[in-house]
């Protein structure tokens, strides 16, 4: 059947079905590839993607739950100003190893920022406890997100 | 093969399952990995589907004088953000999964599923919670003590759905809770201890104890907690519960493990309410 969603700011229409995962139809039909599978049951975050401007983990997503509603990938959201000072952070922090946690990290990272009020240390554990980084670099990622806290919050 | 369905409403949904035996599909974080295929791969299911978790008539959360009411495919999160519900509501629901799951995953769901470590049912269970379920025929109200049947079984008929979680507003002023697991987040509870209580002038006045994945089902007894109202006897009440323990070691953790710590955290839970004030 036809869906219709909203991907990246564009409205697209792709021939797919209710059960297909959001996951698959990112990757495989839109050639999205910035958002990786991990473990496939929602623990890792690698998948993570933006709907409706919550984080939620694109290999549990059904497409039925897509139709009509907003997707934002990690190339998506690439192209914000956040995304730099996000980026920049990473890499100044030496927060990216093997790099396949990052795009997932990064969305969890902003989800963090739009839940909006102030942030505290016990806040940045919570947003980030739903990935998962097999190089086991978390104190680089905490320190990142930190990093960018002080950034952001220095632009307010 | 399966058939996928995605009704424009709950009166469609009704008049869908009304006949046609379908998996009831909200948040799916539970059901979906049930049926993990390869990366690509339309998921197997070994019967029809009916896709609910846009139903936006399924969602809300709202408070009358005597209780709380949240819709089924409320999220999680939703429960957490929740400004009508209290703390001892919400606590429970923010420790389970991680947030990515949250903004998924349903109230309706994790009672429907009815794991063993469902988290959200020790505290439906001590607020003698009530389920609205429905279907074409009509309502039913029934005490989640009596749909919870076992592992992974409910009394939930083919044509119903769970409509509204039902939470009676006991009046409680004072909570605790814990979970145990390996880790902090994304993790199946070995055990959970949920009290919830009343506290009046320096007197309990209500008292309710449950405990969480340990057995096929959750653990509770009123007839004790009406006993511990009178005696505050934590030993003979430690002593009824363990009398009802029936878990087995499994993957999470041993046997031993699980009710050792359970009858320790309530006892030591129920000291410091007792103490409190005295």
């Amino acid at each position: 059947m036809m869906i219709e969603f909203e991907l990246n700011g564009e409205k697209v229409k792709i021939e797919s079905t209710l059960s297909m995962r959001l996951l698959d139809v990112i990757r495989n039909d839109f050639n999205l590839t910035g958002t990786k599978e991990g473990c496939s049951e929602g623990e890792c975050g690698a998948c993570i993607v933006f709907l409706d401007d919550q984080i939620v983990n694109s290999c549990m997503v059904p497409m039925s739950n897509v139709i009509g509603r907003r997707i934002e990938t990690i190339e998506g959201f690439s192209k914000t100003e956040r995304y730099q000072i996000i980026e920049r952070a990473f890499i100044e922090e030496g927060a990216v190893q093997c790099g396949f946690c990052t795009p997932g990290m990064i969305m969890a990272t902003e989800s963090i920022l739009r839940k909006g009020g102030p942030i505290t240390d016990e806040l940045i554990k919570e947003g980030l406890s739903g990935n998962i980084c097999r190089c086991t670099g978390y104190q680089t990622i905490y320190n990142a997100v930190q990093a960018v806290l002080k950034e952001v919050q220095a632009h307010v | 093969m399966f058939e996928s369905f995605r009704p424009n409403s709950l009166k469609d949904l009704l008049t869908l399952i009304d006949g046609r035996e379908c998996y009831k599909f909200a948040g799916g974080t539970d059901l979906y990995i049930r049926k993990r295929q390869w990366q690509g791969a339309e998921r197997k299911f070994d019967k029809d589907v009916a896709f609910i978790g846009h139903l936006d008539e399924l969602r809300g959360i709202e408070r009358d004088g005597y209780a709380f009411h949240i819709k089924a495919c409320t999220t999680q999160n939703d429960v957490v953000n929740s400004s009508i519900l209290p703390e001892y509501i919400r606590v429970p629901y923010r420790l389970m999964g991680n947030p990515a799951i949250r903004n998924t995953a349903t109230v309706g769901g994790n009672i429907a599923n009815a794991a063993q470590v469902a988290d959200s049912l020790p505290i439906l269970y001590a607020t003698d919670a009530l389920l609205l379920l429905k279907s074409i025929l009509g309502s039913r109200i029934v005490r989640i003590q009596d749909f919870i049947v076992g592992k992974y079984r409910t009394n939930l008929a083919k044509n119903e759905i769970i409509e509204e979680v039902i939470v009676p507003d006991g009046n409680f002023n004072g909570y605790a809770y814990r979970k145990i697991g390996s880790r902090k987040a994304s993790i199946l509870s070995k055990l959970s201890i949920f009290i919830v209580y009343r506290k009046e002038n320096q007197i309990l006045e209500d008292v309710r104890v449950c405990i969480g994945a340990v057995n096929e089902i959750p653990i509770r007894s009123p007839e004790a907690e009406k006993i511990f109202l009178k005696n505050h006897d934590i030993e003979a009440f430690l002593l009824h519960l363990k009398k009802m323990f029936d878990a087995e070691t499994d993957k999470r953790s041993t046997k031993f493990y699980r009710e050792e710590v359970s009858i320790r955290l309530v006892r030591h839970f129920l000291e410091k309410i007792l103490e409190d004030g005295e």
